[in-house]
């Protein structure tokens, strides 16, 4: 039939169209490398795009990590090491010479320019320090600020003075992004280009794609080794993961998935950076909530959860056991998490004790993050195994955000409480694991603060620490590390993750890292 | 008239459903260390304290008057990021539509003309087969085999048009053929079909009955009559592409309109994905406008309504 012929011949010129534009498609331009002396550093990013690059108007950690430190400066900064480093102040003073500093006077750097060319004045560091408590501020930590006046002193100094006294308001400053100083002309295009005085300065962004920053020229310290950083985002961590074997990224700032290290960790190709955080994953227990209300009944629960485990399960091996709210990093860390030591048979007699020998049912509520979703099996079967019969619902986080940390509608919860030295949340009246002894904390953080030494203040932060322990207001189950996974000539990355910083400062593609660096933390 | 009421209870339908989601924009913009003050503060500044008839009016009236306006989160102008994000999505669609017709039309012809011989059994098979295999699997199956292992195209990720048009083509090869050979392979089975109607049609008897050769016959009187209800089908395929791109975009991270929309609900932007919303249901109401206009020029029997 003639049918046939015209048939095929209708095939075979779509199936050559097909082909022709596969093959035009794989030809056409692969842009040729041109040799540069410096060479860009892509970073794939396992956060989520930042939804603006202005932090001081919006809570996410993606853009601190991308804009903090590397491009908006503080005046100290956290090293890697934990240690508070002059930054854009030089030095400081604070007073009184004796009891807890309620004044700060700082140096500021003299030569500074930002990179489009202003210099840095104390006024630009009054502005910004000013800008953070004025009325209508959207800075996601001014409830940590505490500052009652801000004023330039004689042509260099800056003059901080404390709403109280305080041992932790310098840590605050270096650590949190309240802290960044601007430029005061640049500040109503923070959302697409912020000025800085760091070592990098941003380029350009593609929306739900990447974020592009060159090296600053006019950066007045340690120029890092690269020509500039590409943060590239990506929604699925397979994805994230055939980026890196393939070559399209030099390395991943934190997987997400810790099941998938198996793929890099003994590769030669690969440096693995296993940083400690702020970050302590925690079951949180609604201590309103009926049965959670008996100090029995929370301690049972801690009793029943098997640390080691759950690391293993949703950490890789990787992470610290917690016993409370504070990490390695802390002046007033403690190692509190033998306190309950994995025991079923104990957390069934608890349980007993308390009137519930036959368990009861308990709700887990979970944000749709992998630590939580990885942790919670474990967590189903452990309390299950002393009778507590755990039902598991994933909700995504501005709903958790409302019903769960607004709302307080929950039974229990688990959460990376991700903030360095939070301690005080304790203290918070209406937090929303619903403490019974708020108040009382409260006013024990109060008086450490002003405590006249640093060993007593120290001293008070620890009694807090034991107290919540001892009530067993929370399952505090492991510090999250930040899994930092790079090619092997990447050097100069922060050894820890202490910040929401991905401090670049030292970053480097080959060359050596100077020692003054590695000794603060850097590696090599 | 339909086009403009279908478009305004749409409208009406987003805004309502948004608007009961739960989760302030607020509160996500300023996290969970923030200040009950604070937040309060900037739910006034975003105007979301305002009764919802009237932020609906102020919204609408803004999308009347093409102002589509400025994120709750970035508190940048809402167009110039959907027009990015269109110019990845557009041509994917386009693209994946192209894919589904150089697939759909000659295995579609191809099939009918060999029905009941083995050749024509295997290529409908082949077809069900497409029809069967969800296009993110494609997807994961075309990134493993082209992008990992031949090294052909890129795995993911997109490099904008500005850059290299040649790189943003390449970036969109393999999700375009994702995209388009599952719709070509529904769009085929609709060709079969008409095809092999018109193929027992009398005016096809008659035309090669004059002396008209087979393909020729087909051509020249057989495509223009099979097209009318195949025309029908692409409309909806549209539709059915569009809502693909989604997910799509999502297994290459391509920064186009569906991550918008996907990230927007993440943050609660809510102002963005009612555009995006709105735009969709704009687009797939247009296009059925289209094929209705369509028809008339493929069949003007059509025109005198009988």
């Amino acid at each position: 039939m003639g049918f046939d012929r015209a048939g095929w011949r209708f095939l075979r010129a779509g199936a050559l169209l097909v082909a022709a534009a596969l093959v035009l498609a794989a030809c056409s331009s692969s842009p040729s490398p041109k040799t540069q002396p410096l060479k860009t550093l892509t970073i794939g990013s396992s956060n989520v795009f930042p939804p603006t690059l202005d932090l001081t108007a919006n809570a996410s950690q993606a853009i601190d990590e991308v804009i903090d430190y590397n491009v908006l400066q503080h005046l100290v900064e956290l090293a890697p090491n934990g240690s508070i480093v002059p930054v854009l102040a030089t030095s400081w003073t604070s007073s009184p010479s004796f009891g807890a500093p309620s004044s700060y006077t700082f140096n500021i750097r003299k030569g500074v320019r930002f990179s489009n060319g202003d210099p840095l004045t104390p006024a630009d560091v009054v502005f910004s320090l000013k800008r953070v408590y004025a009325p209508g501020s959207t800075y996601p930590y001014t409830k940590i600020f505490d500052v009652s006046s801000v004023a330039a002193v004689g042509s260099d100094q800056v003059r901080v003075t404390l709403q109280s006294p305080s041992w932790e308001w310098l840590y605050n400053l270096a650590a949190y992004s309240n802290g960044v100083i601007l430029d005061p002309s640049t500040v109503s295009s923070m959302a697409t280009d912020p000025i800085g005085t760091g070592p990098f300065k941003v380029t350009g962004e593609t929306t739900n794609y990447s974020v592009s920053l060159a090296r600053n020229n006019l950066y007045w310290g340690y120029k890092p080794n690269v020509a500039g950083v590409v943060f590239r985002y990506f929604t699925n961590p397979n994805d994230l993961n055939s980026a890196l074997q393939s070559g399209q990224i030099n390395m991943i700032d934190n997987l997400s998935t810790p099941q998938d290290l198996k793929l890099f960790k003994s590769n030669p190709a690969y440096r693995v950076i296993a940083g400690l955080t702020n970050g302590k994953v925690q079951m949180t227990l609604n201590n309103a909530y009926g049965p959670l209300q008996n100090k029995l009944v929370r301690q049972a629960i801690l009793y029943a959860t098997d640390k080691q485990a759950i690391i293993q399960a949703a950490s890789g091996g990787y992470g610290l056991a917690a016993g409370s709210d504070t990490v390695p990093a802390d002046p007033f860390y403690l190692n509190l998490s033998n306190t309950y030591p994995y025991n079923p048979t104990k957390a069934k007699q608890l349980l007993t004790q308390a009137g519930y020998p036959n368990g009861f049912s308990l709700s887990l509520t979970l944000p749709p993050y992998f630590y939580a979703q990885l942790a919670a099996p474990l967590i189903v079967s452990e309390l299950g195994a002393v009778g507590i019969k755990v039902t598991v619902s994933t909700i995504d986080f501005p709903l958790w955000i409302s019903q769960v940390f607004e709302g307080g509608d929950y039974q229990a919860t688990i959460i990376d409480h991700a903030e360095g030295r939070d301690i005080g949340n304790y203290g918070t009246a209406g937090y929303y694991w619903h403490y019974a002894q708020t108040s009382q904390v409260a006013q024990e953080l109060t008086a450490a603060n002003a405590a006249p030494t640093e060993a007593q203040w120290v001293a008070g932060y620890r009694k807090v620490l034991r107290q919540i322990t001892a009530d067993a207001v929370n399952d505090w189950i492991y510090i999250i590390p930040e899994l930092t996974v790079a090619q092997k000539d990447v050097v100069g990355l922060s050894s820890t993750a202490y910040t929401e910083s991905f401090n670049l400062t030292y970053v480097g593609i080959g060359g050596s890292v100077p020692a003054s660096a590695r000794a603060l933390g850097y590696t090599s | 008239m339909a086009t403009v009421l279908t478009l305004f209870g749409a409208s009406v339908l987003v805004f309502a459903v948004l608007n009961i989601l739960p989760g302030s924009p607020a509160q996500v913009i300023l996290g969970t260390q923030a200040t009950p003050a604070s937040v309060r503060e900037l739910t006034i500044k975003l105007g979301l304290n305002q009764p919802l008839p009237l932020q609906y009016l102020h919204w609408i009236g803004g999308l009347l008057s093409l102002h589509l306006g400025n994120s709750y989160i970035s508190g940048q102008p809402i167009a110039p990021e959907l027009g990015a994000a269109l110019a990845v999505t557009g041509p994917l669609v386009a693209l994946g539509l192209l894919f589904g017709l150089a697939i759909a039309v000659p295995t579609g012809i191809l099939s009918a003309l060999r029905h009941r011989r083995a050749s024509g059994t295997w290529l409908a098979a082949a077809t069900q087969v497409g029809i069967a295999i969800p296009n993110f699997v494609l997807g994961i199956l075309l990134i493993i085999v082209v992008a990992v292992d031949w090294r052909l195209l890129p795995a993911s990720g997109f490099i904008p048009w500005s850059q290299s048009v040649g790189g943003a083509l390449r970036s969109l090869v393999l999700p375009a053929i994702s995209l388009g050979l599952v719709e070509g392979a529904i769009l085929s089975r609709y060709v079969r079909t008409a095809i092999l109607g018109v193929m027992q049609a009398d005016y096809l008897r008659t035309a090669r009955a004059k002396g008209l050769p087979a393909r020729r016959a087909l051509v020249r009187h057989g495509v223009r009559n099979a097209s009318v209800p195949v025309l029908t089908v692409l409309g909806l395929e549209l539709s059915g592409l569009i809502i693909g791109a989604v997910v799509i975009e999502a297994v290459f991270t391509l920064p186009g309109v569906g991550s918008l929309l996907l990230s927007s609900v993440a943050n609660r932007d809510l102002i963005t994905v009612q555009d995006i919303v709105m735009l969709v249901a704009t687009v797939v109401v247009v296009t059925n406008l289209l094929v209705d206009m369509l028809y008339r020029v493929v069949d003007p029997r059509l025109e005198v309504g009988g």
